[in-house]
């Protein structure tokens, strides 16, 4: 049911999203290129997220974010965050306290940079540098107040091959998280809801191939490993996600859509779970689609 | 009342934003003929075949491929006296093929080129009879470079340094198959 409404939605979306264009030629794996000096892009980003094995769990993340080329080689961002979780029949100590729908709400800001050191086009070789700085105050998981502040630093490279209909990119990417959780009054009895301020860090790897089979049209495929270290238990969790990436740009405006189901994944459990997969914190299935406008 | 999906707010930006895009085409042939030989009074349509030996060493003289087995171009005439060859091409963009036309003079030396068809975000530089003009008596002998002998466009280099390796591709189909007449 959930895959059958997220496609009459993506139905309707690009129905009214005639042509489209740009370097987001993947949903999750960022390409090293930045904008023009004096040039905008605006994006919407959408990111389902479904799927914990055991009850219902529906959430949805969206960022509405405005780019801008400060110089040929550096771009700067700014972006709003907004989420809607929805879990159902699915208790997880620690992790998820009860059944709640939050509906989208606004969770955050987001700021980000990233600077080009060698162009693809130019250098034979991509590189850039990334650096992102987030606020939020709902929990992506649970859907309960939590405020967060993080910083990520990530590596990008990116490989033209055959003139540019068969591009490479990989990023490697390093975030660290500062977290408070609010208290919650009806939890559970023996429910564990630590409200201490915690701090986290997250390692991750990705890499994405992406094809021109015509005119505007490319198909990619996308892997993103990602490992999350904590105070207290060390490796938390690991997770690999990886599935297929379609891509339309035209001269304005751009759109991407990725399926990107978790393969493997590790680290805590719950009781209960009935896969080998990380499903506290990360899900079975991920989509996302970004479009994204030039002026 | 059926409530609202939690994405939808977030597309309304997007359907307030969106509009038609356009392909751009700046010239026909037989505008670029009259731009890039203007003293011709005669243009001999001839198609050349390629082998895929010939095909392999394109790709390893230019360090490009030849993506067709066929190149279209034009023997430019004054009174049969040869000009030099008109050849309309395309290579990659970011996401379309860009068309152009590079005149070449019988001893294998860029007279000109000129934008047919661009449809990228940016770089609409290219089109510059000032960059344009980089080319202008460049032959194989030249590094052809994007950043070296050619400058880079901001925002278009992919676009430029695939037209720059579709002149350098041309010019070694010239000394390959032109040179004699």
């Amino acid at each position: 049911m959930q895959i059958r409404s997220t496609t009459l939605f993506l139905v309707a979306t690009l129905a009214i999203a005639p042509a489209l264009a740009d370097e987001n030629l993947f949903g999750y794996v960022k390409g090293s290129e930045t904008l023009p000096e004096h040039a905008y892009e605006a994006y919407t980003i959408i990111t389902n997220r479904t799927d914990k094995s055991v009850g219902d769990y529906d959430a949805w993340d969206t960022k509405l974010e405005l780019e801008y080329g400060a110089t040929n080689r550096f771009t700067v961002a700014g972006g709003l965050i907004g989420r809607s979780i929805d879990v159902n029949g699915l208790i997880v100590d620690g992790y998820l306290p009860k059944d709640e729908d939050t509906g989208l709400q606004f969770s955050g800001v987001e700021v980000n940079g990233k600077y080009n050191f060698l162009s693809p086009a130019l250098d034979d070789f991509g590189l850039s540098g990334y650096w992102e700085l987030e606020y939020n105050t709902i929990d992506a998981h649970s859907g309960q107040d939590k405020d967060t502040l993080s910083f990520s630093s990530m590596l990008i490279g990116q490989k033209y091959f055959l003139e540019g209909q068969l591009i490479w990119a990989g990023n490697a990417f390093l975030e660290a998280t500062h977290a408070k959780r609010g208290a919650i009054d009806d939890l559970p009895e023996d429910f564990e809801w630590s409200t201490d301020a915690e701090v986290e860090l997250e390692l991750g790897a990705s890499t994405g191939l992406s094809y021109r089979f015509a005119p505007n049209w490319f198909v990619g495929a996308e892997l993103l490993y990602e490992t999350e270290y904590e105070t207290e238990v060390g490796q938390e969790r690991y997770s690999i996600f990886a599935g297929p990436t379609l891509h339309y740009g035209g001269a304005t405006w751009w759109a991407s859509f990725t399926w990107l189901p978790q393969l493997t994944g590790g680290g805590e459990k719950f009781e209960g779970q009935d896969t080998d997969l990380h499903l506290i914190e990360k899900t079975e299935q991920e989509l996302r689609l970004k479009v994204g406008y030039n002026f | 009342m059926t409530p609202m999906h939690p994405a939808v707010p977030w597309l309304v930006p997007i359907t307030v934003m969106v509009a038609p895009a356009y392909a751009v085409e700046y010239l026909a042939v037989e505008q670029a003929q009259t731009v890039l030989f203007a003293q011709a009074n005669t243009f001999v349509p001839q198609i050349v075949t390629l082998s895929d030996q010939q095909r392999d060493d394109i790709k390893e003289r230019s360090g490009v491929r030849q993506r067709t087995a066929t190149q279209q171009m034009w023997r430019a005439q004054r009174d049969g006296e040869l000009l030099g060859w008109l050849v309309v091409d395309e290579v990659i963009g970011k996401h379309e093929f860009i068309t152009y036309a590079t005149a070449i003079s019988p001893t294998g030396s860029v007279l000109g080129v000129e934008i047919m068809s661009y449809r990228e975000t940016h770089g609409d530089q290219i089109r510059d009879a000032s960059w344009r003009a980089e080319f202008v008596g460049k032959t194989l002998s030249d590094p052809l470079r994007l950043g070296k002998d050619v400058p880079n466009i901001s925002g278009a280099t992919l676009s430029c340094r695939n037209v720059l390796d579709g002149v350098k591709r041309l010019l070694v189909i010239h000394d390959m198959v032109l040179r004699d007449g």
